[in-house]
């Protein structure tokens, strides 16, 4: 095993306080160290020695032959041959002194396993399987997450004031005319949104990180991770989200694959971003106010599910346009008049719930039968208004 | 007057404790214990009972906010702390071991309240776990036919929480206006 590689280890007899408390010892004091796993096959195991249910645990633990250092968390004195010993409270020196030492015990019962293996491996080398490393089941600590502060910054959020100037206008069309509303929509294909739809759905199908050249700036996609990596701030990605392409724009634009570790971006992290949050803005600024054109507005939509509004820009009326929609498939008017806003707030947040694929046009025959269902004031309107306006501070 | 509640509840180190703190207009009441030897260093102490803020209204109305107790042998206490909920924020830890598994293990507990009123589910840690994702919450929550609002969450961040329970209220009354 490598030494820089970090050591898994596993937590006995600890109950969910004391366990969770431990993970966030390992990963922030002893940060790098050891990666906590939840299966039976880890590096290290880490057993609380005091709770009555993990001396239990821990004695059949030692029963048995162990191919693996054990570590015993314990208030008093533990003696028992090749156990590591740590004593409550643990402090982080002694943690790192104790986990250098399973490292090295780690590396010896390998080495005496090896051994033994040279000698039976005359046959049934089947019977290896079971010694597989299984993989990591759940929590697996990313270091570079947190740095990646774009990613979990709080949405921006706007109301109807504003709004518009930040989004930009159209000259040659009133998308809040219902007589215009045939010819409020465009196509993102026509638009740097569309490209970077199709890249991103080239990276995914390929799953390799990929480098997105439009002759603009770069843009290096991430598929596993689902994130994007632009250097570049809103203000000029929005310039030129709203710019329709054309032919020698579009002859420009190739993709192709990167090598991530040599474009050496560890030193600029806060400038990825998710995927889902690059798309959706991208989408509010080329719609400027219009639908996209896949959808028909004079037939009914539906929302598979509620976006990530902490993490999106959120448009006027989004919150409310998305709750009504989960309630069921409704045009896109319909939900303007329902909820008594101007039909460009509903347009652009289609726009956007389209780019993300929460959107869809509804084909069942009887979204276009029924009535979608009257939007009821509840009970307690007046109240959950005034708890309303006191968040929106 | 009547008392009306939001009720926020979640598995240990969610974010309870200090998502009421966020949207709180006096400093929370804390009922705390010390927590064990090893808890020190990181967290100084832990909910035993339950949390409680208030969001005081124009009208002088006042909106409690109680946060449930992490561990489940309060359970006992859910029953009474709901009468008179509005609705429910569940806050999930997404660095624990299985955070499907407590979502399930809360919507269960709260099923019948939640069939009532309303439920907004708050994902925190995803900067230092950003698995599973949002998307794969919304997998998870069609097999219980539940369609929630599921946000990332920085419970010390206001706007987060807010937005949170701003989705909960919503998802009530979509008429309300902003």
């Amino acid at each position: 095993m490598s030494d820089k590689k970090p050591l898994t280890v596993a937590l006995h007899g600890m109950d969910e306080r004391s366990r969770k408390i431990m993970m966030m010892f390992l990963q922030g004091p002893c940060r790098g160290t050891v990666i906590v796993i939840d299966d039976d096959d880890p590096d290290v195991d880490i057993f609380d020695g005091d709770m009555p249910a993990s001396k239990k645990l821990l004695s059949e633990h030692l029963r048995a032959a162990r191919e693996k250092p054990t570590i015993v968390l314990s208030l008093q004195d533990f003696n028992h041959e090749g156990v590591l010993q740590v004593r409550k409270p643990v402090k982080t020196d002694d943690m790192l002194a104790v986990l250098n030492e399973a490292k090295v015990q780690l590396a010896d019962f390998a080495r005496k396993k090896a051994e033994k293996q040279a000698v039976l491996a005359t046959s049934e080398a089947e019977e290896d399987d079971e010694s597989e490393p299984q993989p990591f089941k759940t929590y697996v600590l990313d270091r570079d997450e947190r740095k990646k502060t774009s990613k979990h910054r709080t949405a921006m959020r706007f109301d109807e004031k504003g709004f518009q100037g930040y989004i930009g206008s159209l000259s040659d069309i009133d998308v809040n005319d219902p007589a215009q509303f045939a010819n409020a929509s465009y196509d993102p294909k026509d638009y740097f949104q569309g490209y970077i739809q199709s890249a991103f759905m080239v990276c995914h199908a390929k799953g390799q990180i990929m480098q997105l050249q439009s002759g603009w700036k770069p843009i290096m996609i991430f598929p596993h991770t689902h994130e994007v990596w632009l250097d570049a701030d809103d203000p000029q990605l929005r310039a030129f989200a709203g710019i329709k392409l054309n032919q020698n724009s579009t002859s420009k634009m190739s993709i192709s694959p990167v090598n991530a570790q040599t474009m050496g971006l560890g030193g600029s992290l806060d400038k990825f971003q998710s995927m889902d949050a690059f798309l959706w803005k991208l989408a509010c600024w080329t719609s400027k106010g219009r639908y996209p054109r896949l959808i028909d507005y004079t037939q009914p939509v539906y929302l598979k599910c509620w976006p990530n509004f902490t993490r999106l820009l959120i448009t006027p009326h989004a919150l409310r346009i998305a709750a009504l929609l989960m309630q069921g498939p409704r045009t896109l008017p319909n939900v303007a008049q329902v909820l008594d806003i101007k039909p460009q707030y509903v347009f652009v947040f289609a726009s956007a719930a389209c780019a993300l694929g929460l959107m869809r046009q509804a084909k069942r025959e009887a979204d276009n039968l029924i009535q979608p269902p009257e939007v009821k004031a509840t009970k307690g309107q007046g109240l959950l208004s005034r708890i309303m306006n006191k968040l929106r501070g | 007057m009547s008392q009306y509640k939001i009720i926020f509840t979640g598995p240990v180190g969610a974010g309870k404790t200090t998502a009421i703190h966020s949207i709180s207009d006096v400093p929370p009441v804390k009922t705390d214990a010390s927590a064990s030897d090893m808890t020190k260093s990181r967290k100084a102490a832990t909910t035993v009972a339950m949390d409680y803020g208030i969001m005081n209204l124009s009208d002088g109305e006042k909106i409690h906010l109680y946060g449930t107790p992490g561990q489940e042998r309060f359970d006992f206490m859910w029953d009474i702390l709901i009468n008179g909920g509005i609705g429910l924020v569940l806050l999930l830890d997404n660095t624990r071991a299985d955070p499907f598994k407590d979502m399930k293990f809360f919507l269960e507990a709260f099923g019948d309240f939640i069939s009532k009123t309303s439920v907004a589910i708050g994902v925190t840690q995803m900067d230092l776990s950003s698995k599973p994702t949002i998307a794969d919450y919304h997998t998870q929550l069609q097999a219980s036919g539940l369609r929630p609002p599921v946000f990332a969450v920085d419970a010390r961040v206001r706007s987060d929480v807010s937005l949170l329970v701003q989705s909960l209220l919503y998802s009530l009354d979509p008429g309300l206006s902003e």
